[in-house]
């Protein structure tokens, strides 16, 4: 020990006389000497650090990294205990002079060592960075730097190292507002864990001379997130190293107000009490941040969300007393509402209309493709005339023929009269003619069509007779050879009936009647004899010719 | 006179009537053709246009068989004087004929066919009716022009339209129109004629042709 200690010294010794620049370049011989300085000093603070898990500082085939997590390890209770210390005699400056006076020689230097320490300052970054520099870590970063920025954060590191162990006790459980109630206030048992610990160590402190370890410091991990369970355990163990006496004395006269308070009008005084100590623990650990702001207040937080709550109630029934808005009223006119609410409101009702279609450079592409489409296959929606069905009988035009007579004039008159003596020994007419070929072609035709429709077709629609009622001597048809000639002719008087309506005898008439008779009369006369002086002056000439 | 002489005899003989018979009643026939204008022959004579002396020469036998086998009417063709010459037989039936012969020789010198023409000698009634176009309005030059072709129509078909619906024939020698045909149905091709002089359309006039002839039709 003695001797690694010396070389240790020298070590560090050696580090410090170097060249801050020839520690940016790497150096086995530098580095060599740079890890033996540094088992050195943590080998110089292990007796310090009860519950440090390492008796020695591992340098050998470490890299610098897990070297840096060793120190770690060993430093960060040490620091939290010690700015614990400065605190406490912040507080009470004369239990300085109440320290107990150690023996010269290492423990003078291990005190030495300590307020060194102490008195650089309490961000671990910062004492890191000077053991970093001490020990000639190998490091390229601007210290100074790092020296301002973690400035800042002194502050609040500095009060959350107080409360770490417990703090990540609480990280564990998921909130204070969980669990806590009026027996059990996480802030209480924080205070009542820090007030355990100082006397712990103050117990460890007197007892180190005798003893090395404890067991249960060992169980205790910082890193343990069940730690509530492990401190109240801790304390129960502890309950039996209590040594005060008053402690002892407050079990056995323990009430449950001592525990809990007074039920009921203490309550606020309990708060601001916790509102003491809340707002001097504030938590760089965002977890823990928003359960702390829940916890401000006189109340609880379920007490706050029941005020909220009955807060609502009486608004909402307040509201509900008041005469409705007119938006929530059922039918309203435009009386019954104030002037232009209608446009305010985001009024939601049924369109009968489809909206009209908003016309996009797509929409007119389409419809033209649509277009050209439609008139390529030259499918068009085209109205068709429903098809009349002929209800009544064509009448039987005569065809005209404009061509040359093939027939001379004698033939024709001579078939004329053998038509008038004999009727039923009438020729084919020119017209019948192409009648027969067309009947013929198109039955022909038919037949074709109607095994197209597997000769199953709709009945042709009923029309009347189609026949030419020529008014002849009916028997003159009916027989051949006519031996007698009747009179009764072929059509109906009705049918030979020339003229319109209910025709009135003579007798009949009436007065205004005949003179309107009359009045038609001579009417059709002039205009009749009109015509007739036109077509004399035509004539005028002709009967001489026809004379001559 | 002759037939005067049998009475008186008769009646001169009635009062001795003992011994002589009465000769028996005569049988007279009835007078011929001839024999009816006092034994004198009758002649008719037509003149022949000159566009019509090709078409006569070639269509003479056409004429000459009917008139001579039929009519019994004698027919010669007078060159020198460009006549057609008619003369009555002693066995011409019927004193008529002769006018129909006639009739039918100048039908077929107006323009007719024959076998229209012949229509005059089967039938009575048939007549032909001859007028101008300057008789149903004055229309000169391309008014004139226009008036005929309106007339006729294209290739003819209006003309053979108003014959067809008529029962008539109708020959169009420039401003003179010739219609043969009986007298009612001259009447409506006159009629339609002269509407087509005067300007109408030839939709029209078939129009009115039609109505016209269903009527005729159904009068029949």
């Amino acid at each position: 020990m003695a001797g690694s200690t010396g070389a240790g010294e020298e070590a560090l010794r050696r580090l410090m006389s170097t060249n801050q620049p020839s520690f940016l370049a790497p150096n086995p011989a530098l580095s060599e000497t740079a890890r033996a300085a540094s088992r050195h000093l943590f080998s110089a603070l292990r007796p310090f650090c009860p519950k440090s898990p390492l008796d020695q500082l591992l340098v050998d085939g470490f890299d610098a990294e897990q070297i840096w997590q060793q120190i770690d390890l060993q430093s960060q209770p040490l620091l939290s205990s010690l700015r614990r210390q400065v605190k406490h005699f912040a507080k009470n400056p004369k239990e300085i002079s109440q320290l107990k006076v150690v023996p010269l020689g290492k423990k003078v230097e291990k005190e030495q060592e300590e307020w060194m320490e102490e008195s650089d300052g309490f961000d671990e970054e910062l004492e890191d960075d000077e053991e970093g520099e001490e020990k000639g870590e190998e490091y390229g970063m601007e210290i100074e730097e790092e020296d301002g920025d973690q400035g800042g954060e002194s502050g609040s590191e500095e009060e959350s190292e107080e409360e770490d162990e417990e703090e990540k006790g609480e990280d564990g459980e998921g909130g204070g507002g969980g669990i806590e109630d009026k027996f059990l206030k996480i802030d209480e048992l924080t205070k009542y864990l820090e007030k355990e610990e100082e006397n712990f160590e103050n117990a460890e402190r007197d007892m180190r001379g005798k003893k090395d370890a404890d067991d249960e410091e060992d169980t205790e991990d910082e890193d343990d997130h069940d730690d509530e369970e492990e401190e109240e355990s801790d304390e129960d163990a502890e309950f039996g190293f209590g040594d005060e006496d008053e402690e002892a004395e407050d079990m056995e006269n323990a009430r449950y107000e001592d525990f809990f308070g007074a039920k009921k009008g203490k309550y606020s005084k309990k708060k601001k009490a916790q509102l003491h100590q809340d707002s001097e623990s504030s938590d760089d650990e965002d977890d823990d941040m928003e359960f702390k702001k829940q916890n401000k207040g006189t109340a609880s937080t379920h007490q706050k969300q029941l005020e909220k709550i009955q807060s609502k109630i009486e608004q909402m029934e307040k509201a509900n007393l008041e005469p409705k808005t007119w938006t929530m009223q059922g039918e309203v006119t435009a009386a019954k509402r104030p002037k232009n609410s209608a446009l305010e409101v985001d009024l939601d009702f049924e369109h009968n209309v489809r909206p009209a279609p908003v016309i996009t450079e797509e929409v007119t592409a389409s419809i033209e493709d649509m277009i050209k489409k439609r008139i390529t296959e030259g499918h068009f929606n085209d109205v068709q005339r429903a098809p009349k069905l002929p209800s009544k009988v064509p009448r039987e035009v005569k065809e005209l023929d404009d061509n040359k007579s093939k027939q001379g004039l004698a033939e024709i008159y001579e078939q004329e009269y053998v038509q008038k003596e004999d009727p039923t020994s009438a020729p084919l007419s020119f017209k019948d003619e192409q009648k027969q070929q067309a009947s013929v072609l198109f039955k022909k035709l038919g037949l074709k069509l109607d095994a197209l429709a597997h000769f199953s077709f709709a009945p042709k629609p009923v029309i009347e007779d189609m026949s030419v009622q020529i008014n002849v001597p009916a028997l003159a048809m009916e027989e051949i050879a006519p031996v007698a000639v009747s009179d009764a002719a072929m059509l109906a008087p009705e049918e030979v009936f020339d003229g319109k309506g209910d025709i009135k005898e003579e007798t009949e008439l009436t007065k205004e009647e005949r003179k309107r008779r009359r009045a038609n009369k001579k009417r059709k006369f002039k205009a009749a004899g009109v015509k007739r002086t036109g077509k004399k002056m035509q004539e005028g000439a002709l009967p001489n010719q026809v004379n001559g | 006179m002759q037939s005067n002489m049998p009475l008186s005899s008769m009646e001169v003989e009635a009062a001795p009537s003992e011994a002589k018979l009465l000769p028996p009643k005569p049988k007279f026939e009835p007078l011929k053709a001839h024999e009816m204008s006092d034994g004198q022959v009758q002649f008719r004579k037509v003149s022949v246009p000159q566009h019509r002396y090709n078409p006569l020469k070639k269509a003479w036998m056409d004429i000459y068989t009917p008139i001579y086998e039929q009519m019994k009417i004698d027919i010669r063709m007078n060159l020198k004087a460009r006549k057609v010459e008619l003369k009555t037989r002693p066995d011409t039936p019927d004193i008529s004929n002769l006018q129909k012969c006639a009739d039918f020789v100048h039908a077929f010198m107006m323009g007719f066919d024959i076998i229209d023409a012949i229509a005059l000698l089967r039938m009575d009634e048939l007549y032909v009716e001859s007028f101008e176009i300057k008789d149903v309005k004055t229309l000169r030059g391309d008014h004139l022009s226009r008036a005929i072709g309106r007339l006729s129509g294209k290739g003819g078909k209006t003309k053979f339209a108003i014959e067809n619906a008529t029962k008539t024939r109708i020959v169009i020698a420039d401003t003179k129109i010739h219609i043969l045909g009986s007298f009612a149905n001259i009447k409506i091709a006159r009629d339609s004629l002269c509407s087509l002089i005067m300007g109408s359309p030839a939709g029209k006039v078939y129009s009115k042709l039609r109505a016209v002839t269903a009527r005729l039709a159904e009068r029949f």
